[in-house]
């Protein structure tokens, strides 16, 4: 062993612990290297950080940028009166007219029914001249409207999600896909963006549709289908929207291209809900 | 489990839509030929295994010369697509690539079968000649009349809608 090698191997014995850290330090440039160079490797950890501050900056906004946004809408709502007014008609427009027609016809009926003591004249009237009786007269316009059937039908697809029925018929599923069919053939002939076929009257029968973002529900109804009757339905189908299919992400948006796995709520449960709602419903 | 799947069959004027849909879901054929208008519904449950069926709710849409002017609104929600030739009339083939890059268009990601129906009018030599020549892509050749292929064609179709769902 000559000079240089007794040199080294005293090298080796004082630095052992130096170059077991220098190692690591090499090992862990090595590492930062790969990570930096390597788009993978870097978005593995870079990612969730951004994540992080994505997160962080969608909670502040209420906060930091909330006023300011509600500051600048209302300045430019006051400067573009009008551009809001056109942008927004379309769709209030038909709302209000909506409502409004339905009132005027809720307020002819009330009418009709207050000024009833006429109605007793005229049902002896009608009874001396058609030759049918009093009694039925009277019960035919006692015949008031029942909820027959109730189907959610997925609103592209035509899919039947659940029923309700007091007693079945034909088979639903086709019916569910003959009526989207009928309601994508009216939507699409009157060529009218945003407008939905409400009804559709068969001799003793007519089945209400109501038609939400993702689904639609369709209602058979027998009996007398009068205004008053609609409006009820409507506030029974809106109390079942707003008390369960609201619930239910998959009810209300377009899931299928959805990157978190949602879990459809099954059809029982629907039909349990159906049958809540429906079943013992008055119009 | 039993699951619903929205199936559309398109395809030109009398290439046979409504008899391959009547052969498969009532084993029955006609010679009386009826236009359908506008889209006609039916319905039939398939065995995929024991325990796995699926309601394959078929909307036949009536024909058209120019695929371009189908009514998208009856594509809406679609599981699967069946498109439908005549390998008796050239007509009903020639522009089929084209044919399926517009279905395509509007269902990118929706499994689409080819069938190319009355093989019972031509021979076979000649039906692959006239396949290879046009360099079209068919899945199925098959015959209403005969009812060869038809539950085949619609086992696959429902077979492959179950494994992708």
């Amino acid at each position: 062993m000559n000079e240089n090698d007794k040199i080294e191997l005293l090298k080796d014995i004082l630095f052992s612990d130096e170059h077991e850290f220098e190692k690591k330090i090499a090992q862990r440039v090595t590492f930062l290297e790969e990570t930096i160079q390597k788009p993978t490797k870097l978005a593995e950890k870079v990612n969730p950080l951004i994540t992080d501050q994505i997160n962080d900056f969608k909670n502040s906004i209420p906060e930091t940028l909330g006023p300011t946004i509600t500051e600048t809408l209302k300045k430019q709502i006051k400067i573009n009166k009008d551009a809001v007014v056109e942008a927004l008609y379309p769709i209030m427009g038909k709302m209000v007219k909506k409502y409004v027609a339905q009132e005027m016809r809720l307020l002819s009926e009330k009418m009709n029914s207050q000024l009833s003591f006429l109605s007793l004249g005229k049902t002896k009237f009608k009874s001396f001249f058609t030759g049918k009786k009093k009694e039925g007269l009277v019960f035919e316009s006692l015949n008031s409207a029942k909820i027959e059937q109730v189907l959610l039908i997925e609103k592209d697809s035509g899919i039947l999600k659940a029923s309700y029925a007091k007693t079945k018929t034909i088979d639903e599923e086709m019916v569910s896909g003959m009526l989207t069919a009928i309601k994508s053939f009216v939507e699409d002939a009157f060529n009218a963006k945003n407008q939905n076929l409400e009804l559709i009257e068969y001799e003793l029968y007519q089945i209400h549709l109501e038609s939400f973002a993702t689904h639609y529900v369709a209602i058979v109804i027998s009996g007398n289908f009068s205004l008053g009757a609609k409006n009820k339905l409507q506030d029974i189908i809106f109390n079942f929207y707003n008390s369960f299919m609201a619930m239910n992400v998959d009810l209300v948006f377009q899931t299928k291209n959805s990157q978190n796995s949602i879990t459809p709520v099954n059809k029982a449960t629907i039909e349990k809900e159906l049958l809540k709602h429906f079943k013992n419903a008055k119009l | 489990m039993q699951s619903s799947k929205k199936i559309v069959v398109l395809g030109h004027f009398g290439v046979g839509k409504t008899s391959l849909i009547r052969r498969f879901v009532t084993d029955a054929f006609s010679d009386n030929y009826k236009v359908t208008i506008g889209v006609h519904i039916t319905k039939k449950t398939v065995e995929i295994s024991a325990e796995n069926n699926v309601s394959l709710i078929l909307w036949d849409l009536e024909g058209t010369d120019d695929i371009a002017s189908l009514r998208k609104s009856y594509l809406l929600g679609a599981h699967g697509i069946v498109f439908v030739f005549d390998v008796s009339r050239p007509s009903t083939f020639q522009d089929l690539n084209d044919n399926l890059a517009i279905i395509r268009s509007n269902l990118p990601y929706v499994p689409l079968m080819v069938v190319g129906n009355k093989a019972d009018l031509v021979e076979e030599h000649a039906l692959k000649n006239v396949i290879e020549a046009q360099e079209i892509a068919v899945d199925f050749i098959a015959s209403a009349k005969t009812g060869k292929a038809v539950n085949a064609l619609f086992l696959k179709l429902a077979t492959l809608l179950t494994t992708n769902a």
